[in-house]
C-alpha cells in the first residue's frame, strides 16, 4: 500500500477516526493491527520477521535490564545485534557476498557459494536499526526497557515510518504512541498540510523527472551531452522529492493522531557543504550513525588520522545499509572522501567562517555543493561501477551513437522552478507551520494550487517509493 | 470546530468543481490522447455506420503469402456492399476492454448491428490474469463514467489493477490448481496444473517412439489455454459480456457474438478426446447461455481447419485469408435475420494482383502500419515516418508465384520521400523469401538519384526480376532507414510488368 495509492487514501482516514472513536487503552490495538495490515500489504509472509525481530529485541531488552553490569548484559545485546544483523545480512548482503567471494576465489560452478533468489522484504533496513538503537541505549543504561509487549511491537511497526523511517529512537516515539491524544484541529490541519505538500513533491516533482531520468540512464549513449547533464541533476531533485515526499506524508500521517515524528529533510540542496548537507539530508539515518557508530568509534575526539579513518568508515558504512552493490559502496566513500577534502580547504582558507547573512555567497556555495552532490548520485542511480563511469566518461566526450534527444515539456520545467522556489523560501522552516500563518485567501490558493497539480500532473507510472528498496 | 471542518470541506468542494471546469477545458483532451489513445479507435468510427465490428488481433492479422490480406470486417463488408461496416480493432482485447469502448460510441452514431468478437480462450486463467492486463486497464481508466477530473485522480493515485508479472503468474497457476475438472468420464488428472505437469515430466513422443520436446511444450499450451471449464457465476468475461448484453437491450442494437474459430483439428491431434470435450462444452454453455439473452452467438470453434492457423506452434487465433473469410461467410449467414435484404452471394475467390499502392491514409492491410504518421504527407494526411529506432516503412508483402510468370518480368516502383537532410543509408529494399532459393535481398539508395531535402521526392526504380526467386512464397518491397534521421515515405507504388 502507497502513501500515493487509493487504498492508503481510504485507509489512512479509516484509521485516523477510529484512533479518536476508541478509548485510549485500546488504541495500541488499533495501530498495531493497521500497522501489519499496512505492512502486509506488500508481502503477507514477510510479517514473520517483522514479529520475530520485535519478540527478540523485546526480550532482550527485559532480560538487560534485570542485569546491573554491562558484562552481564552483553550477551543479550550480542544476540539481538546477530539477530538483527543476520535478518538484514541474509536479505540484504548475502547474494552480493557470495558473488564476491566466489569471484575472488575463482570459484566455478561445482564450488561457488549459491545464490538465492530472494526477495528484500521492505523496509527492513529501516525497522533493524530502529530496534537496534533501542537494544544499543538499553544496554548501555539509556532506556528503560519496555514491559509492554504491544507498545513495544507498535515502536517497531508503527505504519506512518515504518518501511522507509524517519528512523524514530524509542525515547521519543514509545512515550508517543502511550500518550492520550485528544483530536486536535491544528494536528489535523497541519498534518494534512505535510501531506498535501508531499504527495505534490513524491506524485508531481519525483514522477514526472523519474521518466527522463530513466530514459536516460537506460542508454546513455544515445542522448547528447546536455541531456545527460540533466538526467544527472533531475536524479538529484527526483531522490529528494521522492524521499522528501515520502517522510512529509508519514510525518504528516502520524500528526493526524498527534504523534509527532522527527523532521528527515531541511532542505539539503541549501547546505553549504557536504558537512552541512548531511545535517539536512536523512537527518534520522545520519544521527542514528553519529550516535551509533561514529561516537563510539571516538568521533573527533581521536588523533587525526583515526578521525579521517572514522569519517570514511561511517560513510562506506552508510553506502552498504543503502545496498548491496559496489556502486554504494564507492557513493558513501566519495562523501568521505569530499567531507574531509573540504574540512581541510575551509581550514586552510577559513570558509569555515563564510558570513551567514551574506545570502549571495551561501547561494554559490549551495550551487557548488549541490553540483558535488548531483555528480556523486551518478554512483547511487548507477546499477553498477561501469554504468557511473559510462556516464562519466560521456560527460567527457560525446559518442556519435546519438540518436536520441530528451523532450521535456514545459510544464515539467515550470512545475520544478516552482519546487525549488518554495525550497528557498522554506530555508530552515517548515511548510506546515509556514503555511499556517499565510492569510486565508492565500493559503487557499495554495492548497488549490497543489490540489490541482496533484491531480492533474501527477505521474501515472507505477512508482514505489525509492527508499523502499533499501 | 464542526462549523469550521463543513465550511472547509464546502471550500474543497469548490476548489474541485472549478478543477474539474479547468481540467476538462484544457488538460482532459491531452490526457486522453497520452493515457487512453484506446478512445481514438471509437473516435474514428463514422456516425453513419450500420454495422460495428469490435474485434483482437484474429480481425486483422495477415502473412505474408495471402493474396487478400484484409480483415474479417472488410470480408464481411463484401456480403453487405449496402452497408457501413467499420471495425474497431484492439490487440489482446477482451470483453472488459469492449464493454467500455460501447459505452463510449455516441449515441448520435447510427449503427443498429454490433458484432462483438467472443475469444474462448479469454475465458482462461492464463488470460483473464495476463500480465498485458495492468497496461490496458491503466488505458481505461480516464474513460470510466465520472466527471474527468475524478478520472484523473483515480489514474493519478493509480485506482486500477497493478500486478507484477510475477504476482500474475501466481494468479493463473493459483487458479489451475484450484479448479477441479469436472467431467462425465474417468479422467486420471483432476485440474491443469496435474495435467501439464504430467505431460511436461512424461514427454511427448513421436510415432517412432523418439522424443518431441517441442511438441511436448505445445500440447503443455494447448492444455494451459483450454482446458477449463466456464463457470457463469464466477468468470469475470461472463460479467462483461453480460453488461455488454444489458448495454445493448438500452442501447436497442442487434448484438451477435462472433465465437472465434481454434485449431481443434491440432489440439485433436496432439492433445486428445478430452481437451476437445471441454472446448466444445464451452462454446456450448456460452452458446446456449447468451442465445436465452437474445444474443446471435455465431459458434465458428470448428470452423477453420489447422492449416489456416498461422500460428502452428502456438494458439493464437490468427487465420490465414480462407480462415478469416470462412469467419466473415458464417457472420454474413447469422447477420441475414436482421439485414436479409441487402445480403449479396458472394464468392470471395481472390484474383492475382500485379498493381499495389498505398497512400498511408486507407487502412491498406501492408506490413509496418504502425509507422504511418500525421506529422507530413504527399498526398491525403499521412505518411509512413522511419528512422530513429524504427527502421522500416510500410512493407508490400505479396505471394509472388501465385503471380503467371509470363507477367512478372520485371518490377516497378515510384514512391515520393521527404527528408530534412540527406539520408545516405536509407534504401529500397526489395526482398523475397521461399522454400527453393536463399533469402533474397536487394538495396538501392533512394538518394543516389535525387537528393532534395525539406522537399517531397520522387523516387523510381526498375528492376528485372532474377529467374529463381519467381516461385517465392512472399516478396517484400519497403524502405529501410536505420539511421537516426526522420524519412517520411508516401505514395508507394509498386507494379509487375510482363515486359
Amino acid at each position: 500500500m502507497l502513501f500515493n495509492s487509493l487504498s492508503f487514501v481510504i485507509f489512512l482516514p479509516i484509521v485516523v477516526v477510529l484512533y479518536f472513536l476508541l478509548p485510549q487503552k485500546y488504541r495500541w490495538i488499533l495501530l498495531l493491527a493497521a500497522s501489519y495490515f499496512f505492512y502486509m500489504s506488500w508481502n503477507v509472509a514477510y510479517v514473520g520477521l517483522i514479529v520475530a525481530s520485535t519478540l527478540i529485541d523485546y526480550y532482550m531488552g527485559v532480560l538487560m535490564e534485570r542485569r546491573q553490569d554491562k558484562k552481564s548484559r552483553r550477551p543479550f545485546l550480542i544476540v539481538s545485534l546477530c539477530a538483527n544483523l543476520g535478518l538484514l545480512f541474509f536479505f540484504k548482503y548475502f547474494n552480493f557476498a557470495a558473488e564476491n567471494l566466489n569471484l575472488l576465489f575463482g570459484n566455478d560452478a561445482s564450488n561457488s557459494i549459491p545464490v538465492m533468489n530472494l526477495l528484500l522484504p521492505v523496509g527492513i533496513s529501516f525497522y533493524t536499526f530502529q530496534t537496534l538503537s533501542y537494544s544499543i541505549d538499553v544496554y548501555f543504561g539509556r532506556q528503560k526497557a519496555e514491559r509492554h509487549l504491544g507498545y513495544f511491537a507498535l515502536y517497531v511497526s508503527f505504519f506512518p515510518q515504518l518501511v522507509a523511517g524517519p528512523i524514530e529512537r524509542f525515547s521519543r516515539l514509545a512515550p508517543q504512541l502511550k500518550e492520550f491524544h485528544s483530536f486536535s484541529y491544528a494536528n489535523l490541519s497541519n498534518g494534512l498540510r505535510l501531506i498535501l505538500y508531499g504527495l505534490f513533491v513524491k506524485m508531481v516533482i519525483a514522477d514526472n523527472l523519474s521518466m527522463y531520468v530513466d530514459q536516460i540512464y537506460a542508454e546513455p549513449s544515445a542522448y547528447p551531452r546536455l541531456d545527460i547533464l540533466n538526467g544527472i541533476f533531475f536524479y538529484s531533485f527526483q531522490i529528494y522529492s521522492d524521499f522528501y515526499g515520502y517522510s512529509l506524508i508519514a510525518i504528516g500521517s502520524a500528526q493526524l493522531m498527534g504523534i509527532q515524528l522527527m523532521d528527515n529533510f531541511k532542505t539539503p540542496y541549501l547546505a553549504r557543504n557536504i558537512a552541512e548537507f548531511w545535517q539536512r539530508w536523512h537527518i534520522s539515518l545520519s544521527t542514528w550513525f553519529r550516535d551509533y557508530l561514529y561516537y563510539p568509534l571516538g568521533g573527533n575526539r581521536v588523533k587525526k588520522i583515526k578521525w579521517i579513518l572514522n569519517i570514511i568508515v561511517v560513510f562506506v558504512v552508510s553506502g552498504i545499509w543503502h545496498g548491496a552493490n559496489w556502486t554504494f559502496v564507492i557513493w558513501g566513500a566519495l562523501f568521505g572522501l569530499m567531507y574531509l577534502l573540504e574540512n581541510a580547504v575551509n581550514n586552510l582558507f577559513g570558509l569555515q567562517k563564510i558570513n551567514r547573512s551574506n545570502t549571495l555567497k551561501h547561494l554559490v556555495f549551495a550551487f557548488k555543493t549541490f553540483v558535488f552532490v548531483s555528480l556523486i548520485w551518478v554512483f547511487f542511480r548507477s546499477q553498477s561501477l561501469e554504468e557511473a563511469l559510462h556516464i562519466f566518461s560521456l560527460l567527457w566526450k560525446e559518442t556519435d551513437e546519438i540518436s536520441q534527444a530528451l523532450a521535456i515539456p514545459m510544464h515539467v520545467w515550470v512545475l520544478l522552478f516552482l519546487f525549488v522556489l518554495s525550497d528557498l523560501f522554506l530555508y530552515n522552516k517548515r511548510f506546515d507551520t509556514t503555511l499556517q500563518k499565510f492569510p486565508w485567501v492565500l493559503r487557499w490558493s495554495v492548497y488549490a494550487i497543489l490540489i490541482f497539480c496533484i491531480i492533474v500532473f501527477a505521474g501515472v507510472a507505477h512508482l514505489p517509493f525509492i527508499y523502499f528498496q533499501f | 470546530m464542526t462549523k469550521i471542518i463543513l465550511s472547509k470541506i464546502v471550500v474543497i468542494f469548490m476548489i474541485l468543481v472549478l478543477s474539474n471546469w479547468i481540467y476538462t477545458r484544457w488538460f482532459f483532451e491531452a490526457d486522453l490522447q497520452e493515457h487512453a489513445e484506446i478512445i481514438n479507435l471509437v473516435l474514428a468510427i463514422p456516425a453513419d455506420s450500420d454495422i460495428l465490428y469490435l474485434g483482437e488481433s484474429s480481425n486483422n492479422t495477415f502473412r505474408g503469402d495471402d493474396m487478400d490480406k484484409r480483415p474479417i470486417s472488410a470480408f464481411l463488408g463484401d456480403f453487405y456492399p449496402d452497408l457501413k461496416i467499420n471495425d474497431i480493432t484492439q490487440h489482446a482485447a477482451h470483453a472488459g476492454i469492449y464493454k467500455v469502448l460501447l459505452n463510449h460510441i455516441p449515441t448520435t452514431n447510427k449503427a443498429r448491428t454490433i458484432v462483438v468478437t467472443l475469444n474462448l480462450r479469454s475465458f482462461n486463467a492464463q488470460w483473464i490474469y495476463s500480465d498485458l492486463e495492468t497496461a490496458l486497464q491503466k488505458s481505461l481508466v480516464l474513460l470510466k463514467p465520472y466527471p474527468p477530473l475524478f478520472n484523473r485522480f483515480l489514474l493519478s493515485f493509480k485506482a486500477y489493477d497493478i500486478k507484477t508479472e510475477k504476482e500474475r503468474q501466481e494468479q493463473y497457476r493459483r487458479k489451475w490448481r484450484q479448479d477441479i475438472f469436472r467431467l462425465p468420464f474417468d479422467f486420471p488428472f483432476k485440474n491443469v496444473s496435474e495435467w501439464d505437469a504430467y505431460i511436461w515430466k512424461n514427454g511427448f513422443t513421436n510415432p517412432d517412439g523418439t522424443p518431441n520436446d517441442e511438441l511436448k511444450e505445445l500440447v503443455c499450451h494447448y492444455i494451459k489455454a483450454y482446458a477449463f471449464q466456464i463457470d457463469t457465476l464466477t468468470n469475470p468475461r461472463i460479467k462483461d459480456f453480460d453488461e455488454i448484453v444489458a448495454l445493448a437491450q438500452d442501447r436497442n442494437w442487434n448484438i451477435v457474438f462472433n465465437l472465434l474459430a481454434e485449431n481443434t483439428e491440432k489440439a485433436q491431434e496432439i492433445v486428445g478426446d478430452e481437451l476437445i470435450f471441454m472446448m466444445n462444452e464451452n462454446a456450448k454453455l456460452l452458446e446456449e447461455y447468451y442465445s436465452k439473452k437474445g444474443v446471435v452467438v455465431v459458434n465458428n470453434l470448428n470452423a477453420v481447419g489447422d492449416d489456416e492457423f498461422i500460428d502452428q506452434h502456438w494458439t493464437t487465433e490468427h487465420y490465414a485469408e480462407n480462415g478469416r473469410k470462412t469467419i466473415a461467410r458464417e457472420l454474413a449467414e447469422s447477420l441475414k435475420i436482421w439485414h436479409g435484404n441487402l445480403y449479396h452471394e458472394v464468392a470471395l475467390e481472390t484474383k492475382f494482383k500485379t498493381s499495389f499502392f498505398n497512400d498511408c491514409d486507407n487502412n491498406i492491410p501492408w506490413g509496418q502500419t504502425h509507422t504511418i504518421s500525421t506529422e507530413k504527407a504527399f498526398s491525403g494526411s499521412k505518411s509512413s515516418r522511419i528512422g530513429a529506432g524504427e527502421a522500416y516503412s510500410i512493407t508490400m508483402e505479396y505471394p509472388l508465384k501465385k503471380i503467371p510468370d509470363s507477367l512478372k518480368h520485371s518490377l516497378h516502383v515510384e514512391l515520393l520521400f521527404y527528408q530534412k537532410a540527406t539520408v545516405s543509408e536509407a534504401l529500397l529494399v526489395v526482398e523475397a523469401l521461399g522454400d527453393d532459393f536463399e533469402n533474397y535481398w536487394v538495396g538501392f539508395p533512394l538518394n543516389d538519384s535525387v537528393s532534395e531535402v525539406n522537399n517531397w521526392a520522387k523516387f523510381e526504380k526498375s528492376l528485372v526480376i532474377p529467374e529463381h526467386i519467381k516461385s517465392a512464397n512472399v516478396i517484400k518491397v519497403y524502405v529501410y532507414n536505420p539511421s537516426k534521421h526522420i524519412l517520411y515515405v508516401d505514395d508507394f507504388r509498386i507494379t509487375l510488368n510482363p515486359f
